[in-house]
């Protein structure tokens, strides 16, 4: 089932706003540090909202924009963020673990290449059933570097296991990568293991969607693993240490007023997935202008109503440090 | 003398390394030197002065173990840094059986002259995966010396001889240390291992504390002072080896010990340090030794749940309070 490019356009708009209101949050609460997912709405968008109930997801640090992308309740994720009580994990894991069981997430690990192992467990379980779900791994190009990547990938493909592993390759030839493959070709590692292998531009959502289909058919029809390379733009501000709107709020009318042309960050206005997908659906008449304001102007009520949420939820209490450690 | 900050204290002794013994190299070269109080004339005079020999590799935590370890065992003397401490627990193989193992295993015939150094402890917002005090793991490893600095110039003196050091030794730094400032004594020095330091002299409890509970211990100090009980706080700097006469001495002086140790109390320092007094000086004490420590609990998100269980001068003191109002 294709996706509406409008819905698709309307997830991006809110993981965009939410991202966006975590800055603010960050601020005014003095947190500490987040990884956001500026920039990987495309990708997150068409993934995310391609996958069925049953289907298990293992996710990293820069989690917000999956769960977003997958339906969370923005509000809960907010206060989690915050570590109040009323959080998705009631304040325990904050900002990076976040977790969701009744959408699918089953982990949300902070250590580099902790989805991608855990996910081939999760793939096991799900053959072991004879489901037609799947395990995704979303992960970043870093965490090839790690050894468990290589176990994981060879593993998957031995035992023909149901998981897409979903790299968000954000790394760039010519600027500071985060991955030290001797190849610059990420699949070459999965090829060899004989897993099916594709790469995809991440920030064009209709591209992104048509190639996580064709993975999830493939996995979901018993064929074994599959590896999906999707090429992020990477945000100017995915390292800040300080909370900053490093390429400002995100001004949907620059995608077809010149008069928001940023002379500094003209290169991140061409390839910001939210800009880029309006101007294309608005050539295309998919949508107006007009629509573009007002989807946008409903992701800026939704967080509103989640920052009011989150903020009135109370912080825990100290005791319940101590309780849930075991079942 | 000096005054230093932590970090830079650590960074000198490493600088003071590299220009003393080509063998020394640098696995996880900046995240140890970048942003960590350098000048940025300083730092960069760093890099370009050992450019082959201070190194950045992939986020490969065991292999960059396995690798440091084996140009060790072949003649060199790496200083690896994992950066957070839990990253090296993607490499506990490597460190648990190879590393450990390398001297005693091979009847002496070989030696693994390297340092592996990670930041760790309760940070503020760490939650379950960035906030562990790992220290005791490392002391049950046996083969590992381990060295936990309180204060900048210890850092500085006992870094140098972690990396002058023929056996393999973790070094942990606390992360709330980072910023601490001291005097440190200025040129290339060293700090012996297992020679503990009495941080506060007093006559009423012993207090033993370890890396930033040193620095609660002796708050806690001040504030039983005001009431009339005077701590000694002992800092063993070295848990491997451990100076069990300078502990074991001052609980015969005082009468009464409080451990404070900011890993799980369970199967902690804490808990090796209360069991040798009580082998040792059991006659001496004048009431039972209470441990304040890290409860066995993943560390949570939300800063309330994180203050509950965090170890600090409040609960020091009320410890103490225990033992002498009893």
């Amino acid at each position: 089932m294709a996706l509406s490019p409008r819905e698709v356009l309307a997830r991006m708009l809110l993981m965009r706003r939410f991202e966006e209101m975590v800055i603010t949050l960050a601020r005014a609460h003095k947190l500490g540090r987040q990884h956001l997912a500026i920039g990987n709405e495309a990708l997150g968008a068409a993934a995310l909202m391609q996958l069925r109930a049953g289907d298990l997801i293992y996710t990293t640090h820069r989690n917000h924009g999956h769960m977003i992308a997958r339906g969370v309740d923005p509000g809960k994720a907010l206060a989690e963020i915050l570590g109040r009580a009323g959080g998705l994990n009631g304040g325990k894991g904050g900002t990076w673990h976040m977790t969701d069981p009744s959408l699918g997430f089953q982990s949300t690990s902070a250590m580099v290449g902790g989805s991608i192992g855990l996910s081939v467990g999760g793939a096991f379980a799900l053959k072991h059933k004879k489901t037609d779900n799947v395990a995704v791994a979303l992960f970043g190009d870093g965490a090839l570097d790690e050894g468990i990547a290589y176990e994981a990938l060879n593993i998957a493909s031995l035992y023909a296991l149901p998981v897409l592993f979903l790299c968000e390759n954000n790394s760039k030839e010519g600027e500071a990568q985060t991955s030290r493959l001797a190849t610059k070709e990420l699949t070459a590692v999965p090829k060899a293991l004989k897993i099916a292998c594709a790469s995809v531009d991440g920030g064009d959502p209709e591209a992104a969607g048509k190639a996580v289909a064709t993975a999830l058919a493939h996995v979901r029809d018993g064929n074994g693993p599959y590896f999906l390379e999707a090429q992020l733009v990477r945000w100017p501000g995915s390292h800040q240490t300080v909370h900053a709107f490093t390429t400002g709020v995100t001004d949907v009318t620059a995608a077809w007023d010149s008069a928001k042309a940023s002379n500094v960050h003209a290169e991140w206005q061409r390839t910001d997935p939210i800009l880029r997908t309006a101007r294309t659906l608005i050539a295309r008449g998919t949508v107006t202008r007009e629509d573009v304001v007002a989807l946008d102007n409903a992701a800026a009520v939704t967080m509103a109503k989640a920052r009011g949420f989150a903020e009135a939820s109370p912080y825990p209490k100290p005791e319940a440090a101590l309780a849930g450690v075991f079942v | 003398m000096s005054q230093k900050s932590f970090t830079v204290a650590m960074i000198d002794a490493l600088a003071h390394s590299l220009k003393n013994d080509p063998n020394v190299v640098v696995i996880g070269a900046h995240s140890f030197l970048s942003d960590r109080g350098l000048k940025p004339e300083d730092e960069r005079a760093l890099w370009d002065a050992f450019p082959d020999r201070l190194i950045d590799p992939p986020t490969s935590e065991g292999v960059c173990t396995s690798l440091a370890t084996g140009a060790a065992m072949a003649g060199m003397r790496p200083f690896l840094n994992y950066g957070t401490a839990t990253f090296a627990y993607e490499a506990f193989n490597q460190i648990m059986s190879e590393t450990a193992n390398v001297h005693a295993m091979s009847g002496g015939q070989l030696r693994a002259p390297l340092t592996l150094h990670m930041f760790a402890g309760i940070r503020g917002g760490g939650a379950g995966q960035h906030s562990s005090s790992p220290q005791a793991m490392y002391a049950n490893s046996a083969g590992l010396e381990l060295v936990l600095p309180a204060s900048p110039a210890d850092a500085q003196g006992l870094l140098r001889s972690a990396i002058k050091s023929d056996n393999p030794t973790v070094v942990i730094t606390h992360t709330k240390l980072l910023a601490m400032t001291g005097d440190v004594p200025d040129g290339d020095f060293t700090i012996p291992f297992g020679q503990a330091r009495i941080a506060r002299e007093g006559r009423d409890v012993t207090i033993v504390a370890t890396s930033l509970m040193v620095r609660e211990a002796l708050k806690a100090a001040e504030a039983l002072a005001k009431d009339g009980v005077e701590a000694e706080v002992v800092d063993p700097r070295t848990i491997v080896p451990l100076d069990a006469e300078t502990i074991c001495a001052s609980v015969r002086k005082t009468g009464r010990l409080v451990t404070v140790d900011e890993g799980n109390a369970l199967c902690s320092i804490s808990s090796e340090i209360s069991a040798l007094v009580a082998e040792r000086a059991f006659d001496a004490l004048k009431a039972p030794i209470l441990r304040v420590a890290r409860p066995p609990v993943p560390i949570a998100f939300s800063p309330p749940l994180e203050a509950h269980v965090t170890p600090n001068a409040d609960k020091v003191v009320a410890a103490v309070k225990k033992l002498t109002q009893a």
